[in-house]
C-alpha cells in the first residue's frame, strides 16, 4: 500500500489524541494561573503594557481586561478568554472566579485523563457535579425581594462585596452608596446606558459624586446664555459650515468681483436660513455633534440660544436618550422631530474644567457618577471597578436572589458535591469527586493570595460546613474562619451560577478535544 | 495535586507572605525603577536645590527647577516609572506646586516598603496601612495648619514667595510674588468666591529686559505687532474695539470659484469692484464708530490685503490680525464685548470700549497693549519679560506655581508652615500614633513616619548641611512641643519658620501626602507585567 505522507497543505498542522490534549489542558491551565493571582479581596493588579504605539499602561485586577489584551496563541486558551468575556458582558463581575474554575476543573480531568478514564465519562460525572451544586446553590438562596430595607442592605452588601477587590476597596461603603443610589434609579431597567461616568483627574477618589441629570464635557458658545431654564433641547447631528455641493471639480465661474461677492453672500443666507430653520423648533438650547462655525454661533448667541458644538458621538446618543429627544439631521418639517427637554442646563465646575450640566432631564432616572482621582490609571480602573459593580447590581435587582460570599457558596456546593459522589455508582463518582475538589480551590485561591495558611483554614472551614445552616466563609481581613452574614458579605445567585455553569461547559468543550488542526495561514499575493 | 494541598502546608496562621520568586522580582523591578526616577529630581527640592538642564529630541533647550517639567521631559518607558510620572502630573494639576516634594516622598516610601516586603509582609497589608497613616497625615497637618483671610495680603505674599524661593527666578520673588497675588485676587468672583479659573490670567512672554520688567497689565496685551500701511494708527484713545470673525479681504466662497477674463476692460473693472468692495466693508465698519480691530485668524484667506490695511488706515482703524480662535473667548471676556462674525451684524452695541489701545516698543519686537477697559471683565494679563528665552520659560513656570499657590489658598484658606517642618512633625505624631496600634499596621506606620523624614533630609543635603545633625535636631525641637521650628536654609540653622516667613497653603501638603500614597500602593499591588497588543 502508498504510504500518504500528508495530507495537509504547507505549514498546515495536526496534533493528535494525547498530544493534543496535552496541549489544551497546558493552556487552559496557564492562562489559569495568570488571573489566579487577582481573586480576592487581596488579590495583585497587573501592569498590561501595550507593545503598540504609546506604549500605553494599565493597571488593573478585571479578570476580563486582562484577558482581553493578551496575545493568545493557543486554542483552548482563547476558549477561557471567550468565557471570561461572556461572563463580563451577561452579569459583569466574577470574570476571574469563571476562568479560574475552568482552569481547576481541567487540571482535576487531567489527572483522570492520566488514569484512563474516557473523557466522555469525566463529562457526564461533571455534568451531573454541576447540577447538584446549582440544586445545592438555589436550596440555600435568600430572597429579599419583599422586604425594600432588606433588599437595599442587600444591594450594598453585594456592591461592598463586588469593590472590595478593587481599587476603589477603602472608599468601598462611598461607592457602595453610589452605585446603589445609581442602580435604584434605574427603577429595574438593566439598561446601563443611562448611568454615564465622567472621569476628571484630581482630587481623590472620595471627592467623586453622583448627581442626577447629565452632563457634558463641553464649553458653551461665546456671548451664549450661561443658564438656560426649562430648556427644550434640539440634538442634531449636522454640518454647520455652508452646504456645499459635493460633486467632485464642483466650481462656479464667474467673470467679476462682485459675483463672487454674491455667492458668497448666498452661502452666508443659506446658513442664515438653516439657522434660523433650526431656531423655528422653538428651542433654546442646540446641541450639535459636528463644528459650528463662527457664524451660526452668533445667530444664535443673538438669538439668545445657547448652542454646543463637537460634542462628541456618545455624547449626544446619550444626550438624545436621557432628555427624551431624537437626533435630528434636517430641519424642514419643526413638528416631526421631537425635542428634548430639562428643567435646568447651566454650566459647572469641576476640577479645573468647566462642563454643562442639563439637570431636571426627561428620561427621570438617567445621572451621571462623576470620578475623580489621582491619575488616569486610577480613574480608568475605578471606572472598571465602578462598572462591575454597577453590572451586578443591576442584575441583583431583577433577580433578587442572594448569597453569601467568602468562600460559602463553594463550600455548600463542594459539600452536596462530595454526598453526590458517595451515592453514585462506577467511574463517575470519580468525576464528581473531582469536581468538588475544583470548587474548593476558589476559596484556597483566596486564602492563598491573602498570604493566609489555605490548607488550615479550608480544612476548618470544611469542618464548620458539615453543621446544617452554617454560615462560615473565609475572613481574609482577621484571617480566620468567619460568619458572613455578620461580616456582610454577600454575593449574587446569578453571579455565581454563571461561574458555575460556564466554566463546566468551559471545561467540557476542551475535555472532548482530541485533535487540533492548524490551518495554513493564508498567503498574501506577492505585489511586485 | 489536589486542591487542597495546592501549597506546601505553613506552619502558622499569621500573615506573613511566601510569594514566588518572579512576582517578588517583577515588584522589585518596578520599586528600583519608581525610585530611580524619584532619585532624578530629589536634588531639584527646596531653595537651595539644583537645577535641570533638559536637551529634548528636537534640540530645545529647557532649563528647570520644576518636578512636574523635569519629569514631563524624561522618557520614561518603565511602566512603574511611568506612574511616578503621572503622580507629578496629578499634583500639577491638583495644587499646582509641590511637584517635587510628591515625587520625592513616594521615593522615600518606596524605599521603605522594600524593607517591609523583604520582612515578608503581604503588600496588601502595607498597601492598608498606607492608606490609614496618610488619613491621620492629613489629619495633622489640617491641626498644625492657620487660616488666612484673602484680605490679609501680607500672608497670601509669603507663600507665593516661599513657592518662587526654589526657582531660578528666586531673586525677584519680591516682585512676582506681590504680582501673583494681584492677579489672582483680581480674577476672584464674588458670586463663586471658592474658585479661581487660571485661565482667566493671561501670561504673555516676550524677550528683552530682565524679569524685573515683568508686570501685570489690567486690560490685554497682544504680542503682536499693529498692522498699518503708512499713516496708519499705532495710539487710539477713547478706542471703540471690535472682534470680527470675518477677513477684510477680496470675496471668497467655499465652492470652487474662478474668474474668467476675457479683455483688458474686464481686468480694470473687476480691480475696481474688489475695491469698492473692500471700501463697503470699511465704510460699514466706520459707520459704527469703531477705530480698532482685532481680527481672528483664517487658514483660509488672508485677514488683510494691503488694498483693504491702505483703507483702514485711511479711516484711522487700528488693525490687530491672526487672533487665535482659543484667545476670542477670553478676549471677549476682558473687553466684555462679543465677536463678530459677518460684516452685516456689525452692530455698536457688540463693541468693547477702552481708553488706550497702544503700540509699545520693547526691546527689539512691539507689542500692543490695551488699557483702561470699560466694564472690564474679571481677567488679567502678566507680561513676563527676560533676557533670554531659557529664564523666560523658567519665569513662566514658577509664576505658574505662584500663582497655583494663591490659587489653591483661594480654594482652602489654610497655611502651613513650610522648610521641612510640617514633615518632621507628621512623622513624630505618626511614630507615637505607630506604638498604639497592633500588629503588621503599627510596624507598617512606623515605616510611613520614618519615610516622611526625606523632605528635611533632603533639604538640608541640598543646601550643603549637614543632614544628620539637623534632621535630629529638628526632631529634638518639635519633640520640645515647638511645633514650627524648620530649617532656615539661609542662615543654616534651625528657626521658628513661621518668623521667617517661610509658608506654603495647606492644600499643597496634604496633597502631596495622599497622591504620593496613592500612587505607592498602586505600585505595591502589582505583581505582573503583561505584554499586550
Amino acid at each position: 500500500m502508498l504510504q500518504i505522507d500528508r495530507i495537509f497543505k504547507d505549514e498546515a498542522s495536526e496534533e493528535k489524541g494525547e498530544r493534543a490534549r496535552m496541549a489544551s489542558f497546558v493552556g487552559a491551565m496557564a492562562i489559569a494561573d495568570l488571573v489566579k493571582t487577582t481573586l480576592g479581596p487581596k488579590g495583585m493588579d497587573k501592569i498590561l503594557q501595550s507593545t503598540g504605539r504609546g506604549q500605553s499602561v494599565t493597571v488593573t485586577n478585571d479578570g476580563a481586561t486582562i484577558l482581553k489584551s493578551l496575545h493568545i496563541d493557543n486554542p483552548a486558551a482563547k476558549v477561557l478568554v471567550d468565557i471570561s468575556k461572556v461572563q463580563d458582558d451577561e452579569v459583569g463581575d466574577g470574570t476571574t472566579s469563571v476562568v479560574v474554575l475552568a482552569g481547576e476543573l481541567l487540571r482535576e480531568a487531567e489527572k483522570l485523563v492520566a488514569a484512563k478514564i474516557h473523557p466522555m465519562t469525566i463529562i457526564s460525572g461533571f455534568r451531573m457535579a454541576a447540577e447538584c451544586a446549582r440544586d445545592a446553590l438555589l436550596h440555600k438562596v435568600v430572597d429579599n425581594k419583599a422586604d425594600a430595607e432588606e433588599f437595599k442592605s442587600d444591594l450594598m452588601k453585594i456592591a461592598m462585596t463586588t469593590l472590595s477587590s478593587k481599587i476603589l476597596s477603602q472608599d468601598k461603603e462611598h461607592f457602595a452608596q453610589l452605585a446603589v443610589d445609581a442602580v435604584m434609579r434605574l427603577k429595574g431597567s438593566t439598561n446601563l446606558e443611562a448611568i454615564q461616568i465622567i472621569k476628571k483627574p484630581g482630587g481623590s477618589l472620595k471627592d467623586s459624586f453622583l448627581d442626577e441629570g447629565f452632563i457634558l464635557d463641553k464649553k458653551i458658545g461665546l456671548g451664549q446664555p450661561k443658564r438656560i431654564e426649562d430648556a427644550k433641547i434640539l440634538v442634531a447631528n449636522t454640518a454647520m459650515d455652508t452646504d456645499k455641493v459635493k460633486i467632485y471639480g464642483a466650481r462656479v465661474r464667474v467673470d467679476s468681483m462682485s459675483k463672487v461677492a454674491e455667492i458668497e453672500g448666498a452661502e452666508k443666507e443659506k446658513m442664515r436660513e438653516k439657522v434660523q430653520k433650526i431656531m423655528a423648533h422653538g428651542i433654546n438650547c442646540f446641541v450639535n455633534r459636528q463644528l459650528i462655525y463662527n457664524f451660526p454661533e452668533e445667530l444664535f448667541a443673538d438669538a439668545g440660544i445657547l448652542a454646543i458644538e463637537h460634542a462628541d458621538f456618545d455624547g449626544i446618543e446619550r444626550l438624545a436618550l436621557v432628555t427624551g429627544g431624537e437626533i435630528a439631521s434636517t430641519f424642514d418639517n419643526p413638528e416631526s422631530v421631537k425635542i428634548g427637554r430639562c428643567k435646568l442646563i447651566e454650566e459647572i465646575m469641576i476640577g479645573e474644567d468647566k462642563l454643562i450640566h442639563f439637570s431636571g432631564v426627561e428620561f427621570g432616572h438617567a445621572c451621571t457618577i462623576v470620578l475623580r482621582g489621582a491619575s488616569h490609571h486610577v480613574l480608568d480602573e475605578a471606572e472598571r471597578s465602578l462598572h462591575d459593580a454597577l453590572c451586578v447590581l443591576s442584575q441583583t435587582v431583577n433577580d433578587s436572589r442572594v448569597l453569601f460570599g467568602g468562600g460559602w457558596p463553594e463550600m455548600v456546593m463542594a459539600k452536596e458535591v462530595d454526598e453526590l459522589a458517595k451515592k453514585t455508582p462506577g467511574k463517575k463518582s470519580h468525576a464528581i469527586e473531582a469536581f468538588s475538589r475544583a470548587l474548593l480551590a476558589i476559596p484556597t485561591t483566596i486564602a492563598d493570595n491573602a498570604g493566609l495558611d489555605s490548607a488550615e483554614l479550608i480544612s476548618q472551614l470544611r469542618a464548620e460546613h458539615h453543621k446544617e445552616g452554617c454560615t462560615a466563609g473565609i475572613d481574609v481581613i482577621s484571617g480566620s474562619v468567619g460568619d458572613m452574614s455578620q461580616l456582610g458579605i454577600s454575593e449574587s445567585f446569578k453571579v455565581k451560577q454563571a461561574v458555575l455553569l460556564s466554566a463546566t461547559e468551559a471545561a467540557e468543550m476542551i475535555l472532548r478535544v482530541d485533535e487540533i488542526i492548524t490551518c495554513a495561514p493564508r498567503r498574501r499575493e506577492d505585489r511586485m | 495535586m489536589a486542591a487542597t494541598v495546592a501549597s506546601q502546608p505553613r506552619s502558622s496562621k499569621t500573615e506573613s507572605y511566601i510569594d514566588n520568586k518572579r512576582k517578588e522580582d517583577i515588584r522589585h523591578a518596578n520599586i528600583v525603577a519608581a525610585r530611580a526616577v524619584a532619585d532624578a529630581v530629589r536634588t531639584s527640592l527646596g531653595p537651595k536645590g539644583m537645577d535641570k538642564m533638559i536637551s529634548t529630541a528636537s534640540g530645545e533647550i529647557i532649563i528647570t527647577n520644576d518636578g512636574a517639567t523635569i519629569l514631563n521631559k524624561m522618557e520614561v518607558l518603565q511602566p512603574a516609572a511611568k506612574m511616578l510620572v503621572e503622580l507629578s502630573k496629578a499634583q500639577d494639576s491638583a495644587a499646582g506646586d509641590g511637584t517635587t516634594t510628591v515625587v520625592v516622598i513616594a521615593g522615600a516610601l518606596l524605599k521603605q516598603c522594600l524593607l517591609l516586603l523583604s520582612h515578608g509582609i503581604h503588600p496588601t497589608v502595607i498597601s492598608d496601612s498606607l492608606h490609614k497613616a496618610s488619613v491621620k497625615a492629613v489629619d495633622v497637618l489640617t491641626a498644625m495648619s492657620v487660616p488666612v483671610e484673602l484680605s490679609d495680603r501680607d500672608s497670601l505674599n509669603k507663600s507665593a514667595s516661599t513657592s518662587l524661593n526654589s526657582k531660578v527666578v528666586s531673586q525677584y520673588s519680591t516682585l512676582l510674588a506681590p504680582l501673583a497675588v494681584d492677579a489672582v485676587l483680581s480674577v476672584v468672583d464674588p458670586a463663586k468666591p471658592n474658585m479661581v479659573d487660571l485661565r482667566d490670567v493671561k501670561i504673555v512672554k516676550k524677550l528683552g529686559g530682565t524679569v524685573d520688567d515683568t508686570e501685570l497689565v489690567k486690560g490685554l496685551v497682544f504680542d503682536k505687532k499693529v498692522r498699518h500701511a503708512a499713516g496708519g494708527p499705532t495710539r487710539v484713545e477713547n478706542s471703540k474695539i471690535a472682534v470680527i470673525q470675518f477677513q477684510i479681504s477680496p470675496p471668497k466662497t467655499d465652492i470652487e470659484q474662478s474668474i474668467l477674463v476675457n479683455d483688458y476692460t474686464q481686468m480694470d473693472r473687476i480691480l475696481k469692484e474688489e475695491r469698492n468692495y473692500i471700501l463697503g466693508m470699511i465704510k460699514k465698519i466706520k459707520a459704527t464708530g469703531c477705530n480698532v480691530l482685532l481680527i481672528q485668524k483664517s487658514i483660509l484667506r488672508d485677514a488683510v490685503t494691503d488694498l483693504s490695511l491702505h483703507y483702514l488706515a485711511k479711516a484711522k482703524i487700528l488693525v490687530i490680525k491672526d487672533v487665535e480662535r482659543d484667545e476670542i473667548e477670553f478676549i471677549t471676556k476682558t473687553l466684555n464685548c462679543l465677536p463678530i462674525a459677518n460684516i452685516e451684524h456689525f452692530r455698536a452695541e457688540k463693541l468693547g470700549y477702552a481708553d488706550l489701545v497702544e503700540e509699545v516698543s520693547l526691546g527689539d519686537g512691539k507689542i500692543v497693549k490695551i488699557t483702561g477697559i470699560k466694564d472690564m471683565g474679571r481677567t488679567t494679563t502678566v507680561l513676563v519679560r527676560g533676557s533670554n528665552q531659557l529664564v523666560l520659560d523658567e519665569a513662566e513656570r514658577s509664576l505658574h506655581d505662584a500663582l497655583c499657590v494663591v490659587r489653591c489658598l483661594v480654594g482652602k484658606r489654610f497655611l502651613i508652615a513650610g522648610g521641612g517642618a510640617p514633615e518632621i512633625e507628621l512623622s513624630r505624631q505618626l511614630g507615637a500614633w505607630a506604638k498604639v496600634l497592633h500588629g503588621m499596621e503599627g510596624y507598617c506606620v512606623r515605616s510611613f513616619a520614618e519615610a516622611l523624614e526625606v523632605i528635611p533630609y533632603t533639604l538640608s543635603e541640598n543646601a550643603g548641611l549637614n543632614p544628620i545633625t539637623i534632621v535630629t535636631e529638628l526632631r529634638n525641637r518639635h519633640a520640645q512641643g515647638e511645633i514650627n521650628s524648620g530649617i532656615n536654609v539661609r542662615k543654616g540653622q534651625i528657626t521658628n519658620i513661621l518668623e521667617e516667613n517661610v509658608v506654603q497653603p495647606l492644600l499643597v501638603s496634604t496633597s502631596a501626602i495622599t497622591l504620593a500614597t496613592e500612587c505607592v500602593r498602586m505600585i505595591l499591588k502589582i505583581d505582573d507585567i503583561v505584554t499586550v497588543r
